[in-house]
């Protein structure tokens, strides 16, 4: 459970925000991160007025860098922070690519700094509480994953919401079972920008289908996830996961919202993060991650282009 | 008031597990009138007359048309048998209600349907979900506009029951033309008539779930997409555990909402020491809702579920353990013409 009151032993670490964008209209810094480090005691944030990162970091002395560079210098960013010394919460995605990415995680290597994918929904209660419960045996050894990531409404991303949301569930799964993806098949929606059905096959004959789209925008909260969930089937039993718990569903005159007292996946992430600076500890997400979870997203691209599947090659895990 | 010459006389033809359903649904529509039973095996085929106040019962199709002069048959043998069965029965003049698939391969089902045009009889294949209450409530939304075009399908039966062992001829692909065959056409052809569209192409995933040394898969995903851009993920699973789960779920996106019907969306659940089930639905009776449809169609009116539509429905299960054996997308379109 996340700390909510600052302890003395509680370490908050100077945390630099680098960057407000995002794919197409995005804003995570602003919207996300930088509420969620302000609100967690491990962290404190700081200022810089230097518009040179390098020079931002010396200035303020910042030991976590919050990196949202525009996606085509995101990767430079990041490894520029690692080198600078910093470890690094890298938006989503980390990388244009799995090479671009691949880059990062070779800083990561080197400087053995934590670099952490802002793969958050990973993080989610609900998520590792399935996680958890797959990995100590409780539905045998998994067969199929059915998932389904949808957005209600929001802004279109320019690039396409596979690019941009499909990271997510694919790195769900990944997280989830462990077993690697060998071949992705993508079948593109009635708007392929807005929605795509991934069909992959794993280690030990894993398959799992992940539908990730952007519905058009209904009565519910603007932005808000229609549908976020995963069905485990395993030789023992069945798991049916709604990433949206826990939520309190809360009705009045002004409609519906989820409510929930403890840490959302961000905060939970922040943790994590944090967790895995202090203690020297492998961080439960790090580039290796942002590479895998690209490799699929950019086979799936390749799928779409090509009608047909394609396989990944096991010896560039 | 139907008058007693418009009843129509039917043949309840093979006598196993589903044919007392359909027994019963004819038993049910006052239109019909159950004329004997057929099955190749006598001890079968005394028991279903018994159990339907003894009615003629027969161990020759032929004897029973032409000792009944029945006017229609439910046809409720082994799938390998339904091709044949059907161009007698369209042979003699008689109208046919068949269970799924209309054949276990795309020319057999060519050659029913080109029977039952020649003889101006009806040929309804019993794609019997079509007249289940939640499959006509998620045609009625579709249809209703209300979540705009079709973007995405989604539509899961899941079961751990496998059939009772060895010797079930569903578990012989060369019997039942395997589970895409079986049981996948009741999915492909939902999704089907769901969107109204022009199913493109199918790519499938197969698993040997419950034992490795079955011949069919008993859990098995079929992706299809339409011509008008949509498309349906299809799961038909009976590899599931623990034996006695039981899902139904849907969910449709379109360009203007969400449909979503879960499990636990038709009744109320109940827990006792063995977990969780869902409670018997009490809605409409689907074998009955089918059974009044094809009396409908055999007194004139349009059949709900037309030989072309279990024809396709036949080529699109071809495609999809086309695709399990192939690991590629197969074309319906190229499946239902090389047989023709």
């Amino acid at each position: 459970m996340t700390p909510r009151t600052a302890t003395p032993r509680t370490v908050a670490l100077r945390t630099l925000p680098w960057g407000t964008s995002g794919l197409g209209t995005q804003d995570h810094q602003s919207d996300m991160y930088v509420p969620a480090f302000r609100a967690h005691p491990g962290f404190t944030l700081v200022e810089a007025a230097a518009d040179d990162l390098t020079a931002a970091i010396a200035e303020t002395g910042a030991q976590v860098v919050s990196v949202c560079a525009p996606p085509g210098e995101r990767a430079d960013r990041i490894v520029e922070a690692l080198r600078a010394g910093c470890h690094v919460l890298a938006d989503k995605p980390m990388a244009l690519d799995a090479a671009d990415a691949r880059r990062v995680e070779d800083a990561a290597r080197e400087t053995g700094l934590v670099c952490m994918p802002a793969h958050h929904h990973r993080f989610g209660a609900a998520v590792r509480s399935a996680g958890a419960a797959l990995a100590a045996g409780r539905i045998g050894l998994p067969w199929n994953v059915q998932a389904d990531f949808l957005v209600d409404g929001g802004d279109p991303c320019p690039q396409g919401e596979l690019v941009n949301f499909g990271l997510y569930p694919v790195d769900v799964v990944l997280a989830l079972t462990g077993r690697a993806v060998r071949r992705v098949h993508a079948l593109p929606g009635r708007d392929p920008r807005r929605s795509t059905v991934l069909l992959l096959d794993h280690d030990h004959g894993l398959t799992s289908t992940i539908t990730v789209g952007r519905l058009p925008g209904t009565t519910a909260p603007y932005g808000s996830v229609a549908l976020h969930r995963y069905r485990i089937s395993g030789s023992g039993g069945v798991m049916d996961v709604d990433a949206t718990r826990p939520a309190a569903a809360v009705r009045t005159v002004l409609g519906t919202r989820a409510a929930w007292h403890a840490d959302g996946t961000v905060g939970r992430m922040l943790t994590a993060l944090h967790t895995a600076i202090v203690s020297g500890r492998p961080p439960e997400a790090g580039p290796a991650d942002a590479v895998a979870a690209l490799r699929v997203t950019d086979a799936a691209a390749r799928s779409l282009a090509l009608g047909t599947p394609v396989p990944l090659d096991p010896s560039e895990d | 008031m139907e008058s007693l010459s418009a009843t129509v006389r039917v043949l309840v033809v093979g006598t196993g597990f589903i044919a007392a359903q359909h027994a019963a649904a004819i038993h049910a529509e006052p239109r019909l009138e159950l004329a004997g039973v057929v099955d190749v095996e006598i001890s079968a085929a005394a028991a279903a007359s018994r159990a339907n106040g003894g009615v003629p019962w027969y161990t020759d199709l032929g004897a029973a048309l032409a000792e009944t002069g029945a006017d229609g048959c439910v046809v409720c043998t082994p799938n390998d048998t339904h091709a044949g069965i059907a161009e007698r029965v369209a042979a003699a003049g008689a109208h046919l209600l068949i269970e799924k698939p209309l054949a276990t391969d795309v020319a057999g089902a060519r050659r029913a349907v080109e029977a039952f045009a020649r003889a101006g009889r009806v040929l309804m294949p019993a794609h019997s979900h079509r007249h289940y209450d939640y499959a006509l409530t998620v045609r009625d939304v579709i249809r209703s506009g209300e979540l705009g075009d079709v973007d995405l399908v989604r539509l899961s039966i899941l079961g751990g029951w496998i059939w009772p062992d060895w010797r079930g001829w569903m578990l012989d692909p060369s019997r039942s033309g395997g589970h895409a065959l079986h049981n996948g056409v009741h999915l492909l052809d939902l999704v089907t008539w769901w969107t109204g569209d022009v199913p493109e192409t199918v790519y499938a995933r197969g698993r040997r779930q419950t034992a490795a040394e079955l011949d069919i898969y008993d859990y098995l995903e079929m992706t299809v997409r339409f011509a008008g851009g949509a498309v349906a993920v299809c799961e038909m699973s009976r590899g599931h555990r623990p034996a006695s789960y039981a899902r139904r779920d849907v969910l449709v996106t379109g360009t203007g909402g969400l449909l979503s019907l879960p499990w636990d969306a038709e009744s109320g659940t109940v827990t006792d020491e063995s977990g969780t089930a869902l409670l018997p639905p009490g809605g409409t009776d689907g074998f009955a809702t089918q059974m009044a449809a094809w009396a409908d169609a055999v007194t004139g009116a349009p059949a709900a579920v037309s030989g072309a539509d279990g024809l396709l429905a036949v080529g699109m299960g071809v495609a999809a353990e086309r695709s399990i054996a192939t690991g590629l997308p197969v074309r319906v379109d190229d499946v239902v013409k090389e047989a023709a």
